[in-house]
């Protein structure tokens, strides 16, 4: 759809043109100047391609009378919007050096894969979650746990990269303006935590309206949904325990990241055609 | 020429060609400042003039009758003032003007001039000098500009180069990667195992960082209390190191022990109660006091002194660069200014 004068399409391309910038100055800003980009012109310039984003998601969303979350363009693109969202009205309060960037990176290489790859964004769009407004609360919540998850995967990374530098006594490049590890170990315990109890939420909404229909929801989406929630649940509870090493638990967000992409595939099967159901009266009540 | 023409000066007393004996009987307090300004004032020789004094130096900037190029009465005024005689003043005065002078500012400010090059704190020291030059009245047209116009000059130096960056000396390296292991220092603990002078040095540089919980442990107990007194800190037996080694994030261990004092299997025990929290170890003596098997540990950093060396000595070849790069925009913003207040009829 059309909005002030470019496709939805146009919008977030111009999005994420934007946070290809803002990468790209604070890599070349750490690397090169040996300085960090300060705070407020990362988050502006972020701030900036996230409206931008937002102006192509919405456009997209009267287009269509709904949560632009029918196919899989719209689901990584809402993924991104999700993370980006989260660096801008959390991220302060983290005080994560460098995470502007590395959020910017994220959100250029899926936003990229997602406007390169055409399948993704098939004209034939078969609104997946219904059309409940409960229903989209369930499918934005899980979507946004997931850009909290691909927010934990960076700080992960990050984690990871210092802790490798400060082992093997590297410490040039990007490593100086990075967090502390021991930071980084807790940030990365509570964006599990915010991640959990928004999909744990979402799932909650989800389960009403499966319940009043068990033919609703298509077997694979459903223990794929649970697999993933379960995963960051006994994650958690290996955390809070303090079973595992940082350096483990790092890796296995990452590696949990990935495989809950790979649970989106599962999400954006076509249900079997069907009557549009009615949402369940507790719900809309 | 206009006849409001008039010299910019200064006179610089620093720690590049006065040693400490003689620089601390220019050293100034605000009260001792407040008179300084009251004589030249009163000798009516500047017209406007800013006193700066740190403990690495005392500079006077002003701006003077064009007649009165060499400073004579600046030193004049100044050895009344200390009531020394001219001729030593005059030895430990160091005279530039106009664009020298502004350049020398804009490289003070950005700490270019510093014992510890590329270090912050000058830049609030000049910003406060030049404030309470205001309160005294004594900033006019030259001095206004001339400081405003540098402090940009300082601030674009430290913006655009890494002036500041990385540590040069081993102690301040320890400490910057004891930070890029913990964050807040103030919330870990440091033991110090001997009691020598890099030890110390250490001790100095990881509590200006905040660190103020330390053990000191030598083989003698009655030399580790004596130790601890100094420096501050909590005097520990080195035979008992396996009971309180675990209560510690900070490890450094300076003594000239044959073999190493802490082992892998010393470490392993320690490393289950620790659960998660990592540990740093520093290796200063010669021979090496800890096993480097005890980086097998993922939670475990240990860096010798050829390791923290090899750092400094990186860091110290960028900030070289960085010299060549800051003194080159100092002398370009210098000259600029230097042009402007001439074509203002300033200078």
């Amino acid at each position: 759809m059309n909005l002030l004068g470019l496709e939805d399409r146009q919008w977030i391309l111009l999005a994420t043109v934007v946070f290809a910038s803002s990468f790209v100055l604070g890599a070349y800003s750490a690397l090169k100047l040996k300085r960090k980009t300060g705070r407020p012109y990362m988050l502006g310039l972020v701030c900036f391609g996230w409206i931008l984003q937002t102006i192509g998601l919405y456009a997209r969303g009267l287009e269509y009378g709904g949560c632009p979350l029918a196919n899989r363009f719209e689901l990584v693109q809402f993924m991104v919007w999700s993370a980006i969202c989260l660096y801008i009205f959390v991220g302060p309060a983290f005080r994560v050096s460098l995470l502007g960037v590395f959020t910017s990176s994220f959100a250029t290489i899926f936003s990229i894969l997602s406007l390169a790859i055409p399948s993704w964004d098939a004209s034939e769009r078969f609104s997946i979650f219904g059309d409940s407004p409960w229903i989209e609360m369930h499918a934005a919540l899980a979507l946004f746990s997931y850009g909290v998850f691909g927010i934990l995967a960076l700080t992960s990374l990050m984690y990871l990269l210092q802790s490798r530098s400060l082992k093997t006594k590297s410490v040039g490049g990007l490593f100086p303006f990075m967090p502390s590890i021991v930071d980084l170990a807790q940030i990365n315990t509570r964006l599990l935590w915010i991640g959990f109890i928004i999909l744990t939420v979402s799932l909650a909404i989800g389960s009403v309206y499966w319940l009043s229909d068990l033919s609703s929801v298509d077997a694979l989406k459903l223990s794929m949904t649970l697999v993933v929630w379960l995963a960051y649940g006994i994650l958690l509870v290996i955390r809070i325990r303090q079973s595992i090493s940082s350096k483990r638990f790092s890796w296995i967000c990452i590696l949990f990241f990935f495989a809950a992409l790979t649970s989106l595939e599962a999400v954006d099967q076509e249900a079997p055609p069907k009557e549009v159901e009615t949402p369940p009266d507790a719900l809309v009540s | 020429m206009s006849s409001d023409r008039q010299a910019f000066l200064l006179l610089s007393i620093n720690h590049e060609h006065v040693p400490l004996e003689e620089r601390e009987r220019y050293s100034l307090d605000s009260k001792k400042i407040c008179h300084l300004y009251q004589s030249l004032n009163d000798s009516g020789v500047a017209r406007e003039s800013l006193i700066l004094s740190t403990c690495n130096r005392f500079e006077l900037y002003a701006c003077l009758p064009q007649t009165e190029t060499n400073g004579k009465h600046l030193i004049q005024t100044l050895s009344s003032f200390h009531e020394l005689d001219f001729m030593r003043v005059n030895n430990h005065s160091k005279i530039s003007g106009g664009r020298e002078a502004i350049e020398h500012l804009i490289e003070v400010s950005a700490g270019l001039r510093s014992q510890i090059t590329g270090e912050a704190e000058i830049f609030g020291q000049v910003k406060e000098a030049y404030a309470c030059c205001q309160d005294h009245s004594q900033a006019g047209k030259v001095i206004n500009r001339v400081f405003q116009k540098s402090f940009q000059a300082a601030k674009l130096i430290r913006h655009t180069t890494p002036i500041g960056q990385g540590q040069i000396n081993i102690s301040n390296v320890a400490v910057d990667l004891s930070a890029r292991i913990f964050g807040r220092l103030s919330e870990t603990s440091a033991l110090v195992i001997g009691t020598g002078d890099i030890g110390e040095k250490t001790v100095k540089a990881l509590k200006s960082r905040g660190v103020s919980r330390f053990g000191i442990a030598s083989h003698s107990r009655e030399r580790a209390s004596e130790v601890a007194e100094s420096w501050g800190g909590t005097p520990l037996s080195l035979e008992d190191l396996p009971s309180y080694l675990n209560r510690h994030d900070i490890v450094i261990a300076s003594t000239d022990a044959e073999s190493p004092i802490i082992t892998k299997s010393d470490l392993e025990p320690l490393l289950l109660k620790r659960k998660d929290r990592p540990i740093f170890l520093v290796d200063l003596g010669l021979p090496r006091n800890i096993d480097q098997r005890c980086e097998d540990f993922d939670n475990v950093f240990l860096y010798n002194l050829d390791d923290l060396a090899r750092i400094a000595e990186d860091n110290l070849k960028e900030r070289q660069k960085a010299i060549a790069e800051s003194k080159a925009i100092a002398e370009e913003k210098a000259a600029a200014i230097w042009m402007s207040l001439r074509k203002r009829e300033l200078g």
